[in-house]
């Protein structure tokens, strides 16, 4: 497992370096001047280039690209030529509100989705299944943005059920950062009105962005149910009379959850990268404002800061995956 | 299965009940944020504040709070914009307008107590000259950090390199920084400017309050503000509340958890204008909307053919898509520039005349297509190109509407080879001086967005320049009534229209006071107060 684990740590930076280099390519061949437009509109042409040696700008790109993997090494991912923050603060902060809202998302996704996927699997073509295709339909086809407007508008205007928007209220003082996770910093801290105020404001962002997610959830594991039901091993172990929960969850389950195993890692790290138009909807302070305000105006160490980080977050997560493959499937494991 | 399904119905009983629980905490504010100091007004806002720095950054949003948390010399307000003593309780300047001096008040302190005093205004405008960034362009071509002196710890003077009229119109947006707290501050030789980013170190009325980024920044009320309070009461504080989102806005404004917002649409702002508790403040602004023609390459190089174009342009069109609020441009300055004058021959639609200037280019019987470039995703630019299209047909020009993103706009516009025929352009001047309109127009403002007409007339450039250097404003009138009627002759672009500057508002907030002279959303937050009940 050390050597599995290890082999994919190796090929995770080899993967990172790739997607780096493709990153800067891509962000230093688009048109446009990042020190002219954070220079101002009214700026002079000296105060142009006054920014663009300060950034580096001015150096050659092999030169711009070595300074910045240097600079990674040492723990450095540069400063924002628009904002002259330090990326790396500036990510910490955006960072863990974008990771909060979507492991909740993904929690909601996983925990109705697999329970709708067998359901649906075991009543298929019922009234249930019906019910849950119109669901896993729904959620692909309507759009995240629009669906993040229509709930906050019913539930947020209409019946003030929650609050239109944030990440807390406006009066609310954050936790004392441990994690930076509201929910969990404030659960650490014994801070109960907090966590009510969190979880108030978290509630319909996770919805909306949980639903593209809960709807291939259902239709995979669904799939996935009826043909491991089908299968030889579980028409044996109720013909030796195990209880129908037993067969279902402890067989049929276990085996259809490889490929929405594999779903859900690459679902997490879409929503990682994907989370600009739920974040715009709500205002909740995460990475993709961050980086879509970065990407408009050019500012080339933000982009890449997210890029790595995204990069980062999306390749754990599908190693853990693969790890849980090779917990569920032993024939997936190496021999000793 | 029906063991099954029956759990399956327990776990929606459970989420519902989940829903109900989440539901019960949710704490929607009927009015303005209560505090044991007082109401706290909410503004919100699109457009966030990365750097507070009053020598690196200002656009609407940084700048209104600048002004809540630091002072200048002298303030614009009013409307007609007027400039108002600040911490220069008088000033005076010599005869040709090269050396200004500033006597300041003597009761100014910066949050942490210190003095303001003349030597901070030297420290401030020092940094920000050495810094060069933000408002620096401004003055640098005629103030040099030597040129500055203090007189005694209340009067200043500058000297400046060249005569230069306009001086007094740019100080507004020269903040007057602490010395001690800036450079107590300083990292490697950078004059503050990392922590400056989120830190103030003013007199203004205001304190730092939260500044979360991406979130809200917060603004608490100094009661013991030097300058005082407009009225008998003012709030505790105000909270900046980021709102992406103009329905979000607009939903927050309903639902009273924001007490006044900016940026909505036409349609919005109409619909909300409406609704019971809400009103709408409705100003003519000092944003020109042109469609700024290349006058050195290609088609719209030729005057005639411009002439041509400016003649058949619907301009009703335009006050159409902005339902009616916004006003024709009757000359290339603003109303709310001073010397603004009227101009009788400004084009309106004439399709006659418009006829006849064609005929007089060497485009006579069209054939030509011409590129419209606006910003992606702004309707009513993208409305402006579809008009364009539909009157330039009987001119037989075709026109191609091209979408684009602001960067990359203005890297089109940066040089003359690459500047479109014809680009969508809104300009705010900084200033109500005439130059800051004028220099739009001179052959220094080439490259720059308002600047892609890549306009070449010497005589008026010559003008613009001399009018500057003029310190009589008797002797400058005249000179820039034959700016505008020149830069009028020249048809640089469709001089098109001034669409209205709009907040919503309810109507527990009181004292809002316009000035032309504020960007997009800026608000001047010292005059907000909260109406008794």
């Amino acid at each position: 497992m050390a050597r599995f684990v290890g082999r994919r740590l190796v090929f995770l930076v080899a993967m990172l370096l790739g997607l780096l280099l493709l990153t800067f390519a891509i962000s230093h061949v688009a048109p446009g001047d990042p020190a002219s437009l954070a220079a101002g509109p009214d700026a002079t042409p000296e105060m142009v280039e006054q920014i663009r040696q300060e950034y580096g700008l001015d150096r050659p790109l092999p030169v711009q690209l070595g300074r910045y993997l240097l600079g990674i090494l040492q723990g450095d991912l540069g400063r924002s030529v628009r904002t002259n923050h330090d990326v790396l603060a500036d990510l910490a902060d955006f960072f863990p509100a974008t990771f909060e809202l979507v492991t909740v998302s993904i929690l909601i996704a996983v925990l109705l989705g697999i329970p709708l996927g067998v359901l649906s699997a075991l009543g298929r073509n019922g009234w249930f299944d019906q019910l849950a295709r119109v669901v896993s339909v729904s959620g692909v086809a309507i759009p995240m943005f629009w669906l993040g407007l229509m709930l906050q508008l019913l539930v947020a205007l209409d019946l003030g059920w929650l609050p239109l928007g944030g990440r807390l209220g406006l009066m609310s003082t954050p936790p004392e950062p441990i994690t930076h996770l509201y929910l969990l910093d404030s659960l650490l801290q014994g801070q109960w009105q907090v966590f009510g105020d969190a979880a108030a404001h978290l509630l319909l962002p996770a919805l909306a962005l949980c639903f593209p997610a809960l709807a291939s959830i259902i239709r995979v594991n669904r799939a996935e149910m009826i043909e491991a039901l089908g299968q030889d091993y579980i028409v044996t172990a109720r013909a030796h009379g195990l209880g129908g929960f037993r067969t279902v969850c402890l067989y049929a389950l276990k085996n259809a959850m490889l490929p929405t195993l594999a779903m859900i890692g690459l679902r997490f790290g879409w929503m990682l990268g994907g989370t600009v138009l739920v974040e715009s909807v709500f205002d909740w302070p995460g990475i993709g404002l961050y980086a879509t305000q970065s990407a408009i105006a050019q500012d080339f160490q933000p982009i890449m800061g997210v890029t790595l980080l995204i990069g980062i977050s999306f390749m754990l997560a599908n190693l853990l995956v693969d790890l849980a493959y090779v917990w569920l499937d032993p024939r997936t494991r190496e021999p000793a | 299965m029906t063991r099954m399904l029956r759990s399956g119905g327990r776990l929606a009983a459970a989420l519902a009940l989940g829903t109900l629980v989440g539901a019960t905490l949710a704490q929607p504010a009927p009015a303005f944020e209560k505090t044991s100091d007082g109401p706290v007004l909410v503004f919100g806002g699109r457009q966030p504040v990365p750097n507070l720095d009053p020598s690196q950054k200002y656009d609407w949003s940084t700048r209104m709070l600048q002004q809540s948390l630091y002072d200048a010399l002298v303030k614009y307000e009013g409307d007609p914009a007027e400039i108002e003593p600040w911490l220069a309780k008088s000033w005076e300047k010599n005869g040709d307008a090269t050396v200004w001096t500033f006597h300041l008040v003597d009761n100014a302190k910066f949050a942490n107590g210190d003095p303001v005093d003349a030597a901070a205004v030297k420290f401030s405008f020092e940094r920000t000259l050495k810094i060069n960034k933000g408002p620096a362009w401004m003055l640098s071509s005629v103030l040099a950090p030597d040129g500055i002196a203090v007189v005694d710890p209340h009067t200043l003077r500058f000297t400046l390199k060249q005569p230069y009229a306009p001086f007094l119109a740019f100080l507004p947006w020269w903040y007057v920084m602490d010395p001690k707290e800036v450079m107590a501050h300083e990292k490697d030789g950078d004059l503050g400017q990392a922590w400056m980013t989120e830190h103030a170190a003013g007199s203004g009325p205001f304190k730092q309050g939260r500044w979360e980024q991406g979130t809200l920044y917060q603004l608490i009320a100094k009661n013991d503000y030097w300058k005082g309070w407009p009225h008998k009461t003012h709030p505790a504080g105000i909270i900046y509340k980021l709102m992406r989102e103009a329905s979000s806005q607009r939903a927050a404004l309903i639902a009273g958890q924001a007490d006044i917002v900016e940026g909505l649409s036409s349609e919005d702002f109409d619909v909300v204008g409406k609704m019971p508790g809400i009103a709408v403040e409705d100003h003519g602004g000092m944003t020109t909307f042109g469609i700024k023609f290349n006058t050195q390459v290609g088609p719209t190089a030729d005057l005639n053919l411009r002439k041509a174009i400016a003649y058949a342009f619907d301009y009703k069109a335009l006050l159409q898509i902005y339902n009616g609020a916004a006003k024709l441009e009757d000359s290339p300055f603003p109303p709310a520039i001073k010397g603004h004058v009227t101009l009788p021959d400004m084009p309106r639609q004439d399709l006659a005349k418009a006829k006849e200037y064609l005929a007089k280019s060497a485009y006579a019987k069209g054939g030509i297509e011409l590129e419209y470039v606006y910003v992606q995703g702004l309707e009513e630019e993208r409305k402006i190109g579809l008009v364009l299209i539909d009157n330039l047909k009987p001119l037989g020009i075709t026109v191609k509407l091209v979408p684009l993103t602001w960067p990359n706009m203005t890297a089109r516009a940066e040089k003359v080879e690459t500047a479109p025929a014809m680009i969508a352009i809104f300009a705010t001047p900084v200033a109500t001086d005439p130059d800051a309109v004028a220099f739009q127009y001179h052959k220094a403002s080439w490259g720059k967005y308002y600047g892609s007409h890549y306009l070449k007339d010497p005589e008026l450039d010559a003008l613009i320049e001399k009018a500057r250097a003029t310190a009589d404003w008797d002797k400058r009138a005249p000179l820039y009534l034959e700016i505008q009627k020149r830069i009028l002759a020249d048809q640089p672009e469709v001089f098109g229209m001034l669409a209205n500057r709009r907040w919503a508002r309810r109507d527990w907030v009181e004292g809002f006071k316009f000035s032309p002279v504020n960007f997009t959303g800026e608000t001047d937050l010292y005059q907000l107060t909260v109406a008794p009940k």
